[in-house]
């Protein structure tokens, strides 16, 4: 049978982060997930802390972790340590991140036409989070025949003051829509599509040519009607988020150089173009320290001895396979990920041991409005952990020695109006990963058996 | 407020009895007005079941609205075959339904004169594996599924072409009276807030559910008694075929298969007022527990979403006690207000879609033996137009107008059910200006297992751009006319449904299109928020706050947003139309 020292179930954000920090502190790693994670529909930011009323994430953390039962409150001194040392793996991988937890969170546009409060981002996105001078013009610029962009909805949802609250906003907004090289007839684009093109360096430098003549022109004549013509000034420009998936560096490098105004992308709708770069960096950097990687098999069973786990027993479409864990750690997305289900009459589960999820009562799960500015009380559901993020029962007492809960399993975060979800992964995932690593490397390991072979049906 | 000129016959409430009537007075060479306060068929009719009644139902306790629903139903299959699905129905006998029910039941249905035929249980299990293999008799019943706005549509073109008219999103907010006649009633644009007056010589009330409030605006006192009837909405057809207990009515014991999904019903449960009201998760739980009779795997199956209709039930002035809503007539009465002391108002009450017609047929017969009319009706021997016989629904024939429009390369707004960027664009040609939710009456877009999370925002980026560009000579009219929740507004959730959605009073939603959309799916996905749903939820709402910002919407409806300028004049947008 093969073994890992550490088997982590799930490959989103905090389980990449668990991996790599048990796999770096010396450990044999083995991740195991049904599919693919929040990365996929993420906005490819770390959203670390942007309560109502918090001025930078720094602040905003301080707010959540004085909340009782917040991950935060055990966690919030790791955020700072785990962000900077995964932004430089993330860098070594090509995929850099700007911004700090002191940084001032600002209102970043969106491709809804709306804003969100943003501090840290990668490159791409990075100049939507300068403060707007006065004067400083945005056009927005979309691709004919993408169905995940619209760029007048967008310019006329920016352009109402109140989307931007109190933060500055660009003195206009202009749409302007482009037509790219042998895509004319072309309607049903998604963005992995356009993002691979992008890659191709021939292709990419007939679109940017395109590109900077449109936003040329739609710079010249703001709104259009040839009123304006000949105006300057700064500005940016705002296009859709698949501007590359391999090669994405170089080309926004290349855009940079040569389009008229700063250019970046706005996150869309999943695919999510910026958080498949995060995964597939988080996942190149994680096989590079040794770690492995399977993707499209669920979890089957788990066998366990008293409060230890043993082995994790996995299910693709024809087989099974068992893989010895030294330990276990579960990094299954909360409800969104699949890793808590809900049953029709409200009965809360976990999916992979079946731990105890704490939850409101069924008729209070969900606010009565969708946007309701306090969140819906069911986004705290999760499990309840100790200090070193083992899953405890009622009475606060360990359930299983060897596991550790991560990411957006854990009880007590309200992620969507806490914008906490990105920070409490990578802390969470830093601090699990570490402890389980250093103690896998301090004892023997199980076995150097390759893991990965799989038993036939 | 501005005179809005004079018709014979003014019409309100724009469900499908409320259309019927307008058809059927036009016919008879009557000029009629028909107002609705929202988009047409989003009360009782919009939020209805989905079902075509072969009377079966009826059958055992109710002979004579039996009798109606089988020669109606006989009627609509010939002159609006375009809006019927030709399911048939099944009336089943489980182990939990009443021995001396069944065996009474095919007499029952030959008195009222409803084809009922038995057949082997084998039989029907072959046809429709799902069903609970326990059940020990089938008697077969000509049930069908109706599509309700489609209904709508086309006796509304029938009635212009007799040159009367219709018009949405207008409510009437007051009348004025000379002794005992209505003389004129005010109307207001729920757009734009403009009133207008409109002179008539005759009202009609086919206000359903709200024919209480109506008549209250003339000082007449309308004892309506609302009844709820919650529905689920399952995300596929498990059956192809309407499937009956064969039992006194009850709740959660009929499921009707209603283009891609099956609609389980229903609850009766009176409510004081028609637009507000809750679905609790009890109510759900009851519901799929009963509907486990039919269809053992039901607990297992993805629910899509809850909604509720309120029948427009009549409680008569006689002081006659009734302790169930369910026991009272399905039938229709046409109450005549002259005993009010109002000389030209009549109220259509009570009755069911698949008696709209005759609904329609005894109203009118009432108001032209008042004004003198001597034409008869002709409805029934009338085939509505825009009728393709014999092209029902089908699963699959979206997929194949895509395969003819391009395949994989044809623009899809809509996955989940398979809207395609010409289908909205031809929908809004022809009734620009309109929500997104008018949208999805039309097209059923957002329908389907995302809830709008995929094509709302795409549906309205569509939209900025045909006005940004002046397509179609919309030249820039007026913003996306959103769905105004009055039930939100008023602390009470109101769930809506893929047959059903909150009757919309059309003002412009401070937070914008995107915003008020996803909101009204969400109501209909709170109450049954569970297993994969709930994932799709969870995401959903992930995706809105995190990558979108979408709070943000929000916060500028209730900031600057509020103050945002009303759409143009209503002369210009009716014009449009």
């Amino acid at each position: 049978m093969p073994s890992a020292d550490v088997v982590v179930v799930g490959a989103g954000l905090s389980g990449l982060t668990a991996a790599l920090a048990a796999a770096e502190s010396g450990a044999l790693v083995q991740v195991l997930a049904r599919g693919n994670a929040g990365t996929h529909w993420g906005s490819g930011g770390l959203d670390v802390a942007a309560p109502p009323g918090a001025r930078s994430p720094r602040d905003g953390l301080a707010t959540l972790a004085a909340l009782p039962g917040h991950p935060y409150s055990s966690l919030g001194r790791d955020v700072e340590p785990a962000l900077a040392w995964i932004r430089a793996i993330l860098a070594a991988e090509g995929l850099a991140y700007q911004g700090s937890l002191d940084a001032p969170l600002q209102a970043a546009p969106t491709s809804i036409g709306g804003t969100r409060p943003v501090a840290i981002l990668p490159t791409a996105q990075a100049a939507a989070a300068r403060p707007w001078a006065p004067g400083e013009r945005l056009v927005v610029c979309g691709i004919a025949g993408f169905k995940d962009f619209w760029p007048d909805a967008i310019a006329a949802g920016l352009s109402r003051p109140g989307t931007w609250g109190a933060s500055p906003r660009p003195e206009s907004v202009d749409a302007v829509t482009v037509t790219l090289p042998g895509l004319a007839a072309r309607h049903n684009l998604n963005a992995v599509e356009l993002a691979r093109r992008f890659d191709d360096k021939a292709w990419r430098s007939a679109a940017i040519d395109r590109i900077a003549s449109a936003v040329d022109a739609a710079w010249a004549d703001p709104g259009g009607d040839a009123a304006g013509v000949g105006a300057t000034g700064p500005g940016r420009v705002a296009l859709p988020a698949v501007l590359g998936l391999n090669d994405h560096p170089a080309l926004f490098d290349e855009l940079r150089r040569r389009l008229p105004l700063e250019p970046f992308e706005l996150p869309l709708v999943p695919p999510s173009l910026p958080g498949m770069r995060l995964y597939f960096a988080l996942r190149a950097a994680l096989i590079r320290m040794g770690g492995r990687v399977r993707i499209g098999e669920g979890i089957a069973h788990v066998e366990r001895d008293g409060g230890r786990v043993t082995a994790v027993a996995t299910e693709a479409a024809s087989r099974t396979s068992t893989v010895r864990a030294g330990a276990l750690i579960i990094a299954t997305g909360g409800i969104a990920g699949g890793g808590i289900v809900a049953d029709n009459a409200g009965h809360l589960y976990e999916t992979v041991l079946g731990l105890p999820v704490e939850a409101p009562e069924v008729e209070a799960w969900l606010s009565r409005d969708a946007f309701d500015r306090k969140g819906h009380p069911l986004e705290a559901a999760g499990i309840r952990v100790d200090a070193d993020l083992r899953p405890v029962d009622v009475s606060g007492a360990p359930l299983f020695e060897n596991v550790r809960v991560v990411g957006s399993m854990l009880a007590g975060q309200r992620s969507l109006h806490e914008r906490c979800r990105d920070g409490v992964a990578v802390a969470s995932g830093f601090r699990a990963g570490r402890a389980l690593g250093a103690a896998a490397a301090s004892a023997l390991t199980p076995s150097q058996e390759p893991a990965g072979s799989g038993t036939a049906r | 407020m501005s005179g809005a000129g004079a018709v014979d016959v003014l019409v309100v409430g724009g469900g499908a009895t409320g259309a019927g009537i307008l058809r059927d007075l036009a016919r008879r060479g009557l000029r009629a007005l028909l107002v609705e306060r929202g988009d047409f068929g989003t009360g009782t009719t919009g939020r209805y079941h989905g079902l075509l009644h072969s009377g079966g139902r009826y059958a055992m306790r109710d002979s004579q609205a039996a009798r109606e629903c089988i020669v109606e139903n006989r009627v609509l299959r010939r002159i609006a075959p375009a809006s019927i699905e030709d399911t048939g129905g099944y009336f089943v006998a489980t182990p939990d339904d009443p021995e001396d029910y069944v065996a009474a039941f095919p007499a029952a249905c030959a008195a009222a004169g409803i084809e009922c035929e038995e057949i082997p249980v084998a039989k029907a299990l072959a046809r429709e594996p799902a069903l609970n293999p326990k059940i020990r008799r089938v008697f077969r019943l000509p049930d069908g599924s109706v599509e309700p706005w489609n209904l709508i549509d086309a006796n509304l073109a029938d009635a212009r072409a007799h040159g009367s008219e219709a018009r949405s999103y207008q409510r009437v907010v007051g009348f004025e009276r000379e002794g005992d006649r209505i003389t004129a009633a005010t109307l207001r644009d729920e757009r734009s807030g403009a009133t207008t007056t409109i002179s008539t010589r005759f009202v009609v009330s086919a206000a359903g559910a709200w024919a209480g409030r109506l008549a209250a605006l003339t000082g007449v006192d309308l004892a309506m008694r609302p009844g709820k009837g919650v529905m689920l909405i399952y995300n596929q057809r498990m059956t192809d075929t309407v499937i009956n207990r064969c039992h006194l009515s009850a709740d959660g014991d009929i499921m009707v298969p209603v283009h891609t999904v099956a609609i389980l019903g229903t609850t009766d449960v009176r409510v004081d007022d028609p637009d507000v009201y809750d679905i609790t998760r009890g109510e759900v739980a009851a519901l799929v527990a009963e509907g486990e009779k039919l269809f053992p795997d039901l607990g297992r199956m993805r629910l899509l979403r809850a909604y509720a209709g309120v029948r427009p039930l009549y409680e008569p002035p006689a002081g006659v006690q009734v302790s169930q809503n369910r026991a009272l007539s399905r039938a229709h009465t046409v109450v005549d207000h002259r005993l009010d002391g109002v000389d030209n108002f009549v109220s259509i009450v009570g009755g069911k879609l698949t008696t709209y017609r005759l609904m329609a047929q005894d109203t009118v017969d009432s108001v032209a033996s008042k004004l003198g009319v001597t034409e008869k009706c002709t409805t029934a021997d009338e085939i509505l137009p825009n009728q393709v016989p014999g092209k029902t629904y089908w699963l699959g024939h979206r997929l194949a107008e895509h395969e003819a429009e391009g395949g994989g390369d044809a623009p899809l707004l809509c996955e989940c059910e398979f809207v395609t960027r010409s289908m909205l664009e031809a929908f809004l040609d022809e009734h620009w200006p309109c929500s997104i939710d008018d949208i999805r009456r039309g097209t059923r877009l957002g329908m389907g297992p995302c809830q709008g999370g995929f094509c709302t925002f795409r549906a309205s980026g569509l939209i900025a751009e045909r006005v940004a560009r002046g397509a179609g000579g919309w030249g820039g009219v007026g913003p996306v006319v959103a769905a105004a929740d009055g039930g939100a507004a008023s602390g009470a959730a109101v769930a809506s449904g893929a047959a059903g959605l909150r009757g919309a009073a059309a003002i412009e939603g401070p937070d914008g299109p995107i915003v008020d959309y996803l909101r009204e799916r969400f109501n209909g996905t709170r109450p049954i928020a569970a297993g994969r749903q709930l994932q799709e939820l969870w995401m959903v709402l992930g995706i809105y706050h995190g990558a979108l910002g979408v709070d943000s919407l929000v916060d500028a409806g209730r900031g600057v947003g509020a103050g945002l300028a009303p759409p143009g004049p209503a002369e210009a947008r009716d014009a449009e139309r």
